[in-house]
């Protein structure tokens, strides 16, 4: 009974009734029940006394009503009589209801809840109880494997960086956010490119990619194997984060990915969700082997795509006849929603006379609703069970044991019908929240609800805050089965961008709300960079305005990999932090030797030094700003991340910034660096 | 001890030994068989594949706002509920019930 209390649910205040029992007879009454206890096959808890077949109320004789077992003296009574056998038996004042084998007050005339009480219930379960998978992953371990992309283009570039800035500064003052081009299409691509959109704007994912995660010089596949698809999706990721709005062809990628899946390797349009799952397992292979020296399976694998994308399902096969329950973990990349037509259509639709029509509309919570229900599973589908020795009818469910960064939800729009030998697209519409909370799919609460209303620690550790998601891309699909069309819905910025291949529109939410979705994905509420968007609305604030001469001359880097300029890493994932971010943190820290207009310059300046190369450095940095720099740095690290710099900067080293102590700072530059990195590298000076 | 007021409770029957009634007797065969607690299973399914327990929690929810967290008792939502529920059972779900009941006792004769 070593049971961990669930520091989620706060004990109640037991009644007096309770705590004067539990003073005067200890736990002997919990204990007389333990034996009585009968577990029915779907998990519900009730009294049974074996030689008794039916119960009555000690005073009236009645067997219809709710009975009642007195804790003290063992003798049954019917709700209406719980009384009278307080008032006859002084002190007789609590009860169990022998149906669900829960606590109930007589003089309160309440039911009361007693941790001790529900773990003698539980413990006859004796179920193992899982130990959530944690991912205990240092993240200093994560942090070193820091990487900085390198590219031999950007000295060939810089000398046109004079040239291209004309040309350049029109687009740079588009509004959009970074990160946001088109991707052309390379004939009947739209799938691709829908998914590879949602997927370019994946917090987590993005910021591996983007913090140097896979860098192209230490990727030895290159050489072995030819191809690499995950140096192709870093090539994408650089393309779009270069600055340039000219629509982007990922051209080398999809040949790439061909490479990988031969099978969907043709000109024709193929199925979202199947590219998603094909290039989440090409990453997996490729990155899975290298880094474990084995495939790992399921949780433990340390690939992007696993730490990112999967989570682990809890499938629970329930023998009708004796209960005997196997659970079973499997791990997920996306769950797959069967639609809820059936039951709002059957079901539901007898009662529509006396609701509005609005029940009948699906909603993404009533799929999910669905998906972890227990099913009975057909005839044809007999569970072998173990206990019986022989097969039995089987009651199944499934729940969420492990969350994912990123929930990916794929509902199943493309019905198969093996029966009729066709195959239909349901266009129904499809109700979905923005911000999503998962609590009650997750195993933890499903096994709640399965138990009874108990105060119990039902092995899921995972907290509230991580079971919050915020969506941000929709990939939809219009037109039929056999022609049809993905658009992606991406959001940035609390904004809504709408990319269809090559073209990206600004979007209002109520065009999202009304699409047709097909896959949805979610992040995770922490992960969802909040920081960003509050300032994302301001006006431009003369800061701005010294950038830009500065940001076009960084699209001049064209095929140059973007640098990350900060990173800041808290816990699992790290976050980039954009100009907006570091100024508000900037102004906000209270240095208060520094004025509001330095400490803007200074926020613009490592913006604008994360972008640029060696010219702006020249331009930049006199040994006055320097030094400037330097100390404010320090004092707003100090102050304000209460972590020490590590490493000064200076002229040569422009910008390399290293804190050891958490939360990590970095700042860095991408390129044009290397041989100075190298060379420092070997002198251990980092 | 003194128990709450707020309660209303019939007054409570003398107890009496008699025959049983025949609804008694009924009663008693669907424990004994164990088809009332199959019935129950079955009852409970049709009700949240309808909604109806949805519609129940939502009263629930509402009547326990009204009053304020610590102001209510079991029993008291009880009552209240009681009415609301019993008149919302979708007549979908009684007539299924009543057939269920109708072939057992067909069968529990012979």
């Amino acid at each position: 009974m070593m049971f961990q209390r669930n520091p989620l649910h706060t004990n109640p205040e037991p009644c007096n009734h309770l705590s004067d029992y539990k003073l005067k007879h200890g736990f002997n009454g919990y204990k007389a029940i333990q034996k009585l206890l009968v577990t029915s096959p779907i998990g519900r808890t009730s009294l049974k006394k074996p030689n008794l077949r039916i119960l009555r109320c000690s005073f009236c004789n009645g067997c219809e009503k709710r009975v009642f077992l007195c804790l003290i003296c063992s003798s049954f009574c019917c709700l209406d009589h719980t009384l009278l056998h307080i008032q006859t038996e002084n002190g007789h004042d609590l009860f169990v209801d022998v149906e669900r084998c829960e606590l109930y007050c007589g003089v309160c005339c309440d039911q009361i809840y007693d941790p001790d009480f529900d773990q003698f219930v539980m413990a006859k379960h004796s179920m193992v109880l899982p130990n959530g998978v944690v991912g205990n992953e240092s993240i200093g371990q994560r942090l070193i494997k820091r990487r900085r992309l390198v590219s031999g283009v950007g000295l060939y570039l810089q000398n046109e960086s004079k040239f291209r800035f004309e040309t350049k500064d029109l687009r740079g003052k588009s509004c959009f956010p970074e990160g946001l081009r088109g991707l052309n299409s390379l004939g009947s691509t739209c799938f691709m490119n829908s998914v590879l959109q949602a997927l370019l704007h994946a917090p987590p994912f993005r910021d591996y990619f983007l913090s140097g995660g896979h860098s192209l010089e230490d990727c030895k596949r290159r050489t072995t194997e030819r191809l690499c698809l995950i140096c192709d999706i870093n090539t994408v990721f650089s393309a779009m984060y270069s600055g340039d709005r000219n629509p982007y062809s990922p051209a080398q990628f999809l040949y790439s990915w061909w490479q990988h899946s031969a099978n969907l390797a043709s000109y024709e349009q193929q199925d979202a969700h199947e590219f998603f799952i094909s290039m989440l397992d090409a990453i997996h292979e490729k990155e899975g082997i290298t880094k474990n020296g084995s495939k790992g399976n399921g949780g433990d694998c340390q690939c992007i795509a696993h730490r990112v994308f999967y989570g682990q399902l809890r499938s629970e096969v329930t023998c009708m006849a004796c209960g005997f329950t196997s659970t079973t973990y499997d791990p997920f990349l996306d769950i797959s929603l069967n639609l809820d037509i059936n039951i709002s259509l059957t079901e539901k639709g007898k009662k529509l006379t006396k609701q509005n029509a609005d029940d009948n509309m699906s909603t993404l919570l009533g799929c999910l609703d669905l998906f972890t229900r227990p099913e009975k599973l057909g005839s044809d589908q007999k569970l072998y069970c173990q206990n019986c020795k022989e097969r039995q009818n089987a009651l199944k469910q499934m729940s969420i044991s492990k969350l994912p960064l990123v929930l990916t939800l794929h509902v199943k729009r493309f019905e198969h019908s093996f029966v009729k030998k066709l195959s239909r697209k349901i266009d129904r519409y499809l109700q979905f929240p923005f911000s999503l909370d998962m609590t009650p799919y997750l195993s933890s609460s499903i096994l709640r609800a399965k138990y009874g209303n108990r105060i119990f620690n039902f092995g899921g550790d995972e907290s509230d805050t991580f079971s919050k998601f915020e969506i941000f891309a929709v990939v939809t699909h219009s037109g039929t089965l056999e022609s049809g069309h993905y658009v992606t819905f991406v959001r940035l910025r609390k904004q809504w961008y709408r990319c269809d291949d090559a073209w990206i529109t600004k979007v209002d939410e109520a065009t999202v709300r009304a699409s047709q979705c097909y896959m949805i994905f979610y992040v995770q509420k922490t992960l969802y960079n909040k920081a960003n968007e509050d300032l994302s609305h301001l006006p431009n604030s003369p800061g701005r305005e010294i950038l830009i001469p500065i940001i076009p001359e960084a699209n001049a880097q064209r095929e140059n990999p973007f640098s990350l300029i900060l990173s800041l890493g808290f816990g699992e994932s790290q976050f980039v932090v954009d100009k907006n971010d570091f100024q508000r943190i900037l102004i906000n820290s209270n240095c208060d030797k520094v004025d509001v207009e330095t400490k803007n310059e200074v926020a613009n300046w490592i913006y604008a030094c994360g972008y640029v190369d060696r010219s702006l450095k020249r331009r930049l940095m006199s040994q006055k700003q320097l030094e400037l720099f330097n100390n404010f740095l320090q004092l707003c690290l100090m102050k304000f991340f209460k972590c020490r710099l590590v490493m000064h900067i200076t002229l040569q080293q422009l910008p390399i910034i290293r804190v050891v102590q958490p939360p990590f700072f970095f700042l860095y530059q991408g390129n044009n660096i290397e041989k100075k990195e190298k060379s420092r590298d070997k002198k251990g000076v980092m | 001890m003194k128990p709450k007021s707020s309660v209303n409770r019939p007054p409570t029957p003398d107890v009496v030994e008699r025959e049983p009634t025949f609804q008694e007797l009924i009663n008693i065969k669907f424990i004994e068989t164990g088809e009332k607690e199959r019935l129950m299973e079955l009852l409970r399914e049709r009700l949240v594949d309808c909604g109806w327990k949805d519609e129940m929690k939502a009263i629930c929810r509402a009547f326990v706002k009204k009053k304020g967290r610590n102001n209510v008792t079991v029993d008291e939502l009880i009552h209240v509920i009681t009415p609301k529920g019993r008149a919302s059972v979708p007549d979908s779900v009684k007539a299924e019930l009543l057939q269920r009941i109708q072939t057992f006792l067909v069968s529990a004769a012979l």
